[in-house]
């Protein structure tokens, strides 16, 4: 009995080894891995992030994009696309692509999250692209892209096409004026703590993620500050930038000692953890980012999502006020330029508008939002406004560096464990010693 | 009994009668550069390049972003005089500690109660050797947020959702320092007990069952079977099972990434966290070579303590 | 009777106690997996949510590549557990029973070896590979996995083989047997047990093996589970956690499937192992 188990159980291993894959989908114009006919003359090789391609995890999303793949394979019937997939961990993620980029084997044609894309365009791993796109084109998209993507002499290494911002959400319930100073937003918190007992006042994130950065960067960016030079030289440890880093780190622990936020946002390291709190109605505020409100709307009652509203990060004074936007680019690594073109078309008819509707996130032109229909709404006009305010992370390599060790810095003067001051210091220091070489 | 043990252990070759017969053939099984050749070839093609690199790469100024580099010792001056290090060095001694100790511990437990529980055909056992096991084959990331979920201090974490129910105050398992390198260290004690188990119960079955026996015969307690039977015969194996632990305590953040990203501050940054950090945020290449090396050296002298310590009448 | 029912009511009370520290997370990881988006995370401590739904499963199942992670998961832990067992179990008889200089400290290279950080060794090992045409192949993966864990297995067989009795082998060469048929056909069969657990270790660490196949492996359909499941996750981390849960869970079903066959290994029997006095 014994044996043979042992022994069905190696056929079956061997029988799975043999086993060709790939199969089923030889006839089809788009397979999991594979846009285009299989027997088409030229290809190249398509990294996207799995959460924008056909293979996004839920069904809905993954159909509207194996639809937008066929139509550009029908438009383009010589092409065959080698799909790859590229996960969250965008740390290891880019740091393989670099890798891969000096060796020569990168893929023709890859995702790039948008904060990275500096990185590459220094080590000058990239290809020019502003000659498949109009000037138009170029000169509709928000401000905060073009220096990220661009070159000092003006040349464009990647298109970026979906963004987001991060926003003040409110239970009008509880807080029916939006806050735009920090002072206000303190005592609106506290306000609706008073009222109603057990209810957390603000939620953010506080804890080690780059989430953190991102979401208290505004506060730092709406008086003036600045992390680099013009050259990218680290200057948020010297004045004035350094009295602006402590305004805002004090703006945080205020908010901790005066009970309107707990003290658990010092562990906070995820968006998701926030939105369970608004979903629940256990928070008045919270800073999350655009791409919630499509998760709130699915999990509350109408009534309840009727009650949520949001407005622009509020800053030292009304007048200062500033968002953080992120999202993903495309560029492309190939030293062909039909590949780089056919990269290009690919973006341009996909990406570039399509993709953005299908996969709910917001696009990065002026244009779309008033183009497309999603966007017509009340909210996402007001959303394009504060976009137009928005900064990007600095395009300097040395950014993640200065995001590590800030968010050191902010983690753990908000524990407790250290003053602001040495904090900032340190950071400083530690990033002293990392700067590139002239 | 205790002749055969001592033979046992007595661990020298002895020639035998009768040697000159077969005496070329001898000569060349005794020689250990056959049994140790198939190792050290698959050692030397695919381990040796990469190794020496690291340790090369810890003596320049390497980074990722540039393809140059210069020979300095700056780079391990910079780790060594970092004033972070004591705080990196103290988290990861809580979590490799607590890691060996809980997991070598739970896995005794558990394999000791499996062997008894099997021995009486009790029902369930085998869910529980299973439900251990599952514990390794679920992918590190999704048990990781698990936990996250779990220790979260908001509304929905389950711990302090129970000490509400139960009438207690809340614990802060994640944002006060001092608890989050605890909470770290039981979520890897969770993940890695399953090692432990199939080590220290493979090695429970190499004592002879005729010890068991005689020991019941001369009316032993259990206490007494387990220190004076039980615990020497595993000597062996807890010493592997320790070193092996150790090792790979120290050369994981696969759980401790996702629960706490190394916060607040440092206090969870352990030395493996903190070589994942240097090398993909900061791009220090040489740097992240430094606290590997680190690692080396501290994995060697750790296990090299357990080996003397445990050595024993090897 | 008293006894005897005693033990095993504080070994039955040892084990429930167990089970509840290791269960908790998986059965979170459970009512994780059949809750719908909206009730991801909710505000109670109902371990079932309120409307529990199937479909979490069927949209990981639908996805083409899920089964294959499993399977490369399996075919890369299991082929890197026997190469490295191969390769290991001649270099832990010698460390057992041959007598040379150096020993201990050789015994000591060999772990240190394993004792190198994987993720530093990233870069220099991808360009190695590249440079010898072994990256984006599972040849390649499985070779890296067997150097890997060739150290620990050397160690653990090592144990198994020292458990055995030298007299055996003694026995076996005064009857005419060289050093390779004593160990072939005495020592090798007996230490099985101990073999099998190595081969289990080793299989279940190259189960969770990350860095190494994320570095050498692009195409989707040649990555393990412990890569692929960060494919699972939405655009955001965090907002498709139903179904990185689901696909959790169903990972799990290979392997309980494996122990199922092979538990009688993994159990080692009563009698296997045992020296014959």
């Amino acid at each position: 009995m014994k044996f043979n188990r042992t022994l069905l159980l190696l056929v079956i291993f061997s029988i799975g080894c043999l086993q060709p894959t790939g199969s089923a989908w030889a006839q089809d114009l788009v397979a999991p891995d594979r846009i285009g006919r299989s027997d088409a003359p030229k290809s190249f090789t398509f990294r996207v992030l799995t959460a924008h391609s056909n293979n996004n995890a839920q069904p809905k999303f993954a159909a509207g994009m194996a639809e937008l793949y066929e139509k550009y394979a029908r438009n383009h019937p010589d092409w065959r696309v080698r799909i790859q997939l590229m996960s969250l961990q965008i740390p290891q993620e880019h740091a393989r692509l670099l890798e891969q980029a000096r060796n020569g084997t990168a893929p023709d044609c890859t995702s790039m999250d948008s904060f990275a894309v500096p990185l590459f365009i220094h080590q000058g791993l990239l290809k020019p692209i502003e000659q498949y796109f109009t000037k138009e084109e170029v000169e509709e998209l928000f401000a905060f892209v073009r220096p990220i993507v661009s070159d000092t002499e003006g040349h464009i290494y990647a298109w970026w096409w979906t963004t987001d911002l991060r926003l003040l959400f409110r239970n009008t319930a509880h807080v029916p004026d939006p806050p735009d100073t920090w002072q206000r937003t303190k005592e609106a918190a506290l306000a609706a703590k008073r009222t109603t007992p057990g209810l957390d006042g603000l939620l953010f994130n506080g804890g080690r993620n780059e989430t953190t950065m991102v979401d208290f960067l505004p506060n730092f960016w709406a008086q003036g500050g600045k992390l680099v030079d013009e050259k990218g030289t680290p200057v948020f440890g010297k004045e004035p930038n350094r009295a602006y880093l402590l305004n805002a780190i004090a703006y945080y622990q205020d908010l901790i000692k005066s009970g309107a936020a707990p003290a658990r946002v010092a562990s906070i390291t995820d968006y998701s953890d926030l939105t369970a709190s608004a979903i629940a109605g256990s928070t008045a505020m919270m800073i999350n980012g655009d791409w919630v409100i499509g998760q709130m709307q699915a999990a509350m009652t109408p009534d309840a999502f009727a009650k949520w509203e949001i407005s622009m990060l509020p800053g030292p004074t009304a007048e200062q006020r500033s968002t953080a936007s992120g999202g993903w680019t495309f560029v492309s690594f190939s030293k062909d330029p039909e590949k780089v073109k056919a990269c290009m078309d690919l973006v341009r008819e996909v990406y570039m508008g399509p993709a953005v509707e299908v996969l709910q996130l917001l696009p990065t032109r002026q244009s779309e939002f008033d183009s497309m229909p999603m966007f017509r709404s009340e909210i996402y006009q007001r959303i394009k406004q504060y976009l137009k305010k928005s900064q990007a992370r600095p395009g300097f390599p040395i950014y993640t560096a200065i995001s590590n060790r800030l968010q050191i810095a902010i983690s753990s003067t908000l524990s407790g464990s250290h003053t602001a001051e040495a904090a900032v210091d340190e950071a400083m220091e530690q990033v002293a010693k990392v700067v590139p070489k002239p | 009994m205790k002749m055969a043990l001592q033979r046992r252990h007595s661990g020298k070759d002895r020639k035998s009668p009768g040697a000159a017969r077969s005496a070329l053939r001898f000569n060349q099984g005794d020689h250990p550069f056959w049994w140790l050749c198939p190792v050290t070839i698959v050692l030397a093609v695919f381990y040796v390049y990469p190794v020496l690199e690291v340790l090369r790469t810890s003596f320049t100024d390497a980074t990722l972003l540039d393809a140059s580099y210069r020979y300095t010792l700056g780079s391990y001056r910079s780790i060594l005089l970092d004033p972070a290090l004591l705080q990196i060095l103290e988290a990861t001694f809580v979590f490799v500690a607590g890691s060996v100790i809980g997991q070598t511990t739970l896995g005794l437990l558990i394999s000791l109660a499996l062997q008894a529980g099997l021995k009486r055909r009790l029902f369930g056992v085998r869910a529980v050797r299973v439900t251990v096991l599952a514990t390794w084959v679920v992918p590190g990331v999704a048990s990781a947020i698990t936990w996250q979920l779990l220790l979260s201090e908001a509304d929905f974490g389950f711990f302090n959702a129970m000490l509400k129910f139960a009438s207690l105050p809340p614990v802060p398992w994640l944002s006060a320092p001092w608890m989050a390198v605890w909470s770290a260290t039981v979520a890897n004690i969770w993940y890695g007990t399953a090692l432990s188990v199939i080590l220290l119960y493979a090695g429970l079955q190499t004592i002879s069952p005729t010890l068991y026996e005689a020991a019941a015969v001369d009316g032993a307690t259990a206490i007494q079977t387990f220190w004076h039977i039980t615990l020497p015969g595993l000597r062996p194996t807890l010493l592997i099972t320790v070193i092996i632990v150790s090792v790979l305590s120290l050369n994981t953040f696969e759980i401790v990434m996702p629960l706490t990203g190394g916060g607040p501050g440092r206090s969870t940054e352990v030395l493996a966290l903190a070589a994942y950090n240097m090398v993909f945020y900061d791009f220090n290449l040489a740097q992240g070579s430094v606290l590997a090396v680190l690692m080396l050296l501290i994995n060697l002298a750790v296990a090299t303590t357990f080996w003397l310590l445990f050595r024993g009448s090897r | 009777m008293n006894y005897r029912s005693k033990r095993g009511i504080t070994i039955y009370i040892a084990l429930a106690l167990i089970m509840l520290f290791f269960s908790l997370p998986l059965l979170w990881l459970l009512s994780l997996s059949i809750r719908t988006p909206a009730e991801i995370l909710v505000r109670n401590l109902h371990v079932i949510p309120h409307s529990p739904t199937l479909q979490n499963f069927a949209q990981v199942l639908n996805n083409h590549q899920f089964l294959g992670y499993l399977w490369n998961g399996l075919k890369l832990a299991i082929m890197g557990a026997a190469g490295a067992c191969v390769v290991a179990v001649p270099a832990s008889y010698a460390f057992s029973r041959l007598q040379f200089r150096g020993k201990a400290q050789l015994l000591f290279l060999v772990l240190g070896f394993q004792m190198v950080s994987p993720l530093v060794m990233m870069v220099p090992l991808y360009r190695s590979m590249q440079a010898m045409g072994l990256t984006e192949s599972h040849f390649g993966a499985t070779l890296i996995y067997i150097a890997m864990y060739a150290p620990i297995a050397t160690w653990t067989m090592k144990g198994s083989i020292d458990a055995v009795p030298r007299e055996l082998d003694e026995a076996a060469m005064i009857d005419g047997c060289g050093r390779l048929q004593a160990f072939l056909r005495i020592i090798l069969p007996v230490s099985l047990p101990g073999l099998a657990s190595t081969f289990i270790l080793t299989a279940m660490l190259g189960w969770s093996q990350f860095i190494v196949p994320f570095i050498l492996l692009s195409q989707p359909d040649m990555l393990p589970i412990s890569v692929g499941i960060f494919y699972f996750f939405g655009a955001y981390a965090g907002s498709a956690m139903q179904l990185v849960a689901a696909a959790s869970v169903l990972s799990l079903l290979p392997i309980i499937v494996m122990v199922f066959f092979l538990q009688n290994f993994v159990v080692g029997g009563l009698t296997a192992g045992a020296v014959k006095e």
